[in-house]
């Protein structure tokens, strides 16, 4: 082999390094550098690249690139897009990696295009078995990057390690078994050294947990039900064995504290879903925010936003951290507008209950309480037999799309859906791999009737200070920018810029299929792009030249 | 056409599949065809009347996009179906894709009218195609060979298996599901005979006037992207491009010298274990 090392150091001309290549950077795209744990940390003052699901570890959304702004944004144009081959929703948020973008498609495959074309470099098509258990569609939702391997959940409850210089599979772990109803569909978070992430299947009676996994080697480090188990604290708040197939899936990605050391995930509904009978009690820890430690995952903190749900109010956020002046003190928030139709703060220290309002149209609960939070019920909204009218719907007040943060307005920016359904409950039995909901919902009005928008809430109001009227409803994240912008995408197939501050339509271009993902933003050779996936395709614009 | 007698007995147990796969296309849609539920009978439609059969269907409606050596085509998407099925994993599923198509892509399900007896056949043709790896007895020693190819061969210092080798070769990890041992041994023998234009090199000078040079991981009409010697990855527009060179040639050294025969063939022997466990 000798020979062949030879032959292989003589074809390739051998680069000087440094100068040289700094210097020819401007001309052609550059290869990337390891992505250190250091960089992920400091991912905001690296605009050029978008490193995370979130872009940064408190999951802001928001950028310090403001070539794009809102003097220029009607200049936009599209550079390019890519088709995804396999036919279904998009609901992928790319990474980019020094002029290197990495695109998740349905079901579970990767491909790497060069950011400024959109042209591939290699694909990753995961082999997937027939008989996978979804709820919701085939769908994958991003990557996370550490070193130079991608890490991806796929449909199958799986998580792989990828090269992300050749695609090549590293390893491929078995998180859990997906014929029993678990599933993976969205990008792991890194923290430190380690793989963190969630499961999907709340529909199927699992027992949801968050995991932690060696990057090197794939081997669990560590895993925290999100539902404690027998003589655990909470578990005596699921009547009978039902905390066994309690649900409270973890399917979003959660954000990080660095100096707090803490993890941040949200947790989805109880099971089943809609029939609350068969597990009274609280349900510790579904449609709850769990703070964890940060090397051994252990729960430092929960905060139930929906004690007994049984109307599907996942608390599956992405947590938004940030530090804001509250009544006149700093402090470290998290905020979050839930899908039980309430906007929270909470301080994230420790989980302490700040502020909270509703933030779009809610029947269920009369309000929170001032000092916990939690929710004062009306009585008799429950899901009955012959069904009974609800807001906000199953779909919710907002839903795992994200949410953005702007530094600059100090706003918190949602997608937020007024909308109504009859909700009614069935009896089912718990049969493994099979769905186990008890009820479902449906509308008695066209989706028109209802009435969607982008939402402006101060954090220490909670108050709602701008909205932007969108129809029928959205599943499009929000991206937020220092080029004073707020971009996000509606159901109706448009990609639209606002006026951070005022709300104000700035530019829009109809993309043609519905915008089920949040944009990202990034620049190569010095010149800012943005990047959203309608339908099946991922479309990228930038200034006319 | 003849039919065996025999294979009216089990006329029930066909019926019972025939149920399982109707009720699958009522799931909501984003299920996947579900034949793992489906009871594996084994296909009854297996004679060689059947396989041949099934080959004249094959010619007819599915060559188009799986070739006629139905080893797949690049520009349709259509895989290669002479190797291990990468969404079957049975003799049900391959049925129940034929019959219902793969959502999401070009492959559609064969027309109503088409008789669940000739979706069978083509099942037993498309199962002809392959082999069963552990029939195939191989003079080397498989595990003298993993020694031969991380030691003396040095071939991961190019190839990866398991996530483990080099960048500068394809990914060997799988290399046994779609290569004979005979294709195996020809490509250690004479590198040069087939080489996948994914490992062509191209040497080029952008607008900046230095010459790169790696590996074509993928070329189109205005562009071009390589991954040089050391992994780095670069994009070229080809209106920028001074000068482009292409070596259709692979940089892999014959090992008709180096290794001995009996080396060569536990080299063959391990590189044909290398194939993913089987999904249960």
């Amino acid at each position: 082999m000798k020979n062949a090392t030879v032959q292989l150091a003589s074809l390739c001309m051998v680069l000087s390094a440094g100068a040289a290549e700094e210097q020819l950077s401007a001309v052609i795209t550059p290869a990337f550098t390891p992505i250190t744990w250091e960089r992920l940390v400091d991912a905001r003052n690296e605009p050029h690249n978008w490193l995370m699901y979130s872009g940064t570890i408190d999951s802001q959304r928001y950028s310090l690139l403001d070539d794009i702004n809102v003097d220029n944004v009607d200049r936009l144009e599209m550079k390019w897009a890519y088709q995804i081959p396999v036919i279904d929703r998009a609901e992928t948020v790319p990474l980019v990696v020094d002029g290197i973008m990495f695109i998740t498609e349905a079901p579970s495959n990767v491909v790497a295009v060069d950011a400024r074309t959109g042209r591939e470099y290699w694909r990753y098509d995961h082999e997937m078995p027939d008989d996978l258990r979804i709820c919701c569609g085939r769908n994958n939702r991003g990557v996370a990057i550490l070193g130079e391997t991608l890490f991806m959940s796929t449909l199958d409850a799986h998580l792989v390690a990828i090269d992300a210089r050749t695609g090549n599979l590293l390893w491929d772990t078995e998180v859990a078994p997906h014929e029993s109803g678990y599933s993976k569909t969205a990008a792991p978070l890194i923290v430190k050294d380690k793989v963190v992430t969630g499961v999907a299947g709340g529909e199927f009676g699992i027992r949801g947990f968050i995991d932690a996994y060696d990057p090197a080697t794939g081997e669990r480090e560590w895993r925290t039900y999100a539902i404690p188990g027998p003589g655990e604290l909470g578990n005596d708040t699921w009547s009978g064995d039902s905390w066994k197939t309690g649900g409270a899936a973890t399917w979003i990605t959660g954000s990080y504290d660095a100096d707090l050391n803490q993890i941040y995930w949200g947790t989805g509904n109880p099971g089943p879903d809609w029939n609350g009978d068969v597990r009274l009690g609280d349900n510790l820890y579904s449609d709850s925010v769990l703070a964890l430690d940060g090397d051994t995952g252990s729960i430092v903190w929960h905060f139930q936003f929906t004690p007994h749900d049984v109307h599907d109010y996942d608390a599956i956020q992405i947590p938004i951290l940030a530090d804001i002046k509250f009544n006149d003190r700093e402090r470290q928030v998290m905020m979050w507008a839930n899908r039980n139709g309430f906007f929270y703060t909470l301080d994230r220290s420790n989980g302490q209950f700040l502020a909270g309002k509703p933030y779009a149209a809610q029947t269920w609960a009369q309000g929170l309480d001032p000092v916990t939070g939690r929710p004062i019920r009306v009585p008799g909204m429950a899901p009955t037999y012959e069904g009974i009218m609800v807001s906000p719907p199953i779909v919710g007040a907002t839903n795992w799309y994200s949410p953005g943060y702007s530094q600059d307005t100090g706003l918190f920016y949602v997608t937020s859906f007024d909308g109504e359904q009859e909700f009614f409950k069935r009896d089912e039995d718990y049969q493994e791999g099979e769905r186990f909901t008890g009820g479902g919902g449906r509308y008695t009005s066209p989706m028109d009737a209802f009435h969607s928008s982008i939402r402006a809430i101060n954090p220490e109001t909670a108050e709602i200070e701008w909205e932007f009227p969108i129809m029928p409803r959205s599943s499009a994240g929000i991206t937020t920018t220092a080029g004073g912008l707020v971009f996000t995408g509606s159901a109706d197939g448009y990609f639209f810029a606002l006026d951070a501050s005022t709300g104000e339509e700035l530019w829009n271009i109809s993309l043609g299929r519905r915008v089920h993902a949040a944009p990202i933003t990034f620049s190569v050779n010095d010149k800012q792009m943005i990047s959203i996936a309608s339908g099946n395709v991922i479309y990228t614009f930038g200034l006319r030249n | 056409m003849i039919f065996n007698l025999n294979r009216l007995s089990p006329k029930l147990l066909r019926v019972a599949l025939l149920v399982i796969v109707l009720g699958i296309s009522s799931y909501p849609s984003g299920w996947l065809f579900n034949s793992a539920q489906a009871e594996d009978a084994g296909n009854l439609y297996n004679t060689a009347v059947d396989i041949r059969m099934g080959n004249r269907y094959f010619e007819r409606q599915c060559s188009r996009c799986h070739g006629f050596d139905a080893k797949g085509n690049d520009e349709t998407g259509a895989p290669d179906l002479t190797g291990r099925l990468r969404r079957a994993s049975s003799d049900t599923g391959i049925f129940s894709i034929i019959r219902e198509g793969v959502p999401g892509t070009a492959m559609i399900p064969v027309a109503t009218d088409v008789t669940n007896a000739t979706v069978w056949q083509l099942v037993a043709y498309i199962n002809s195609l392959r082999y069963d790896p552990a029939s195939v007895e191989l003079a080397g020693d498989a595990k003298t060979g993993g020694k031969l190819f991380a030691g003396k061969a040095d071939c991961s210092v190019c190839h990866m298996v398991d996530g483990q080798g080099g960048r500068l070769g394809p990914d060997l990890s799988r290399i046994g599901e779609n290569k004979t041992p005979e294709d195996l041994l020809l490509a250690m023998l004479d590198p040069d005979e087939e080489v996948a234009p994914r490992w062509w090199r191209v040497r080029a000078a952008g607008a900046d006037g230095v010459i790169r040079e790696g590996f074509r991981m993928n070329e189109d009409s205005f562009s071009l992207r390589i991954m040089d010697i050391d992994s780095n990855l670069w994009s070229f527009q080809k209106r920028d491009i001074l000068n482009y060179e292409r070596f259709e040639k692979s940089t892999m050294p014959s090992y008709a010298k180096s290794l001995s025969d009996g080396e060569l063939d536990d080299l063959v022997a391990y590189l044909f274990t290398l194939r993913r466990e089987v999904l249960p």
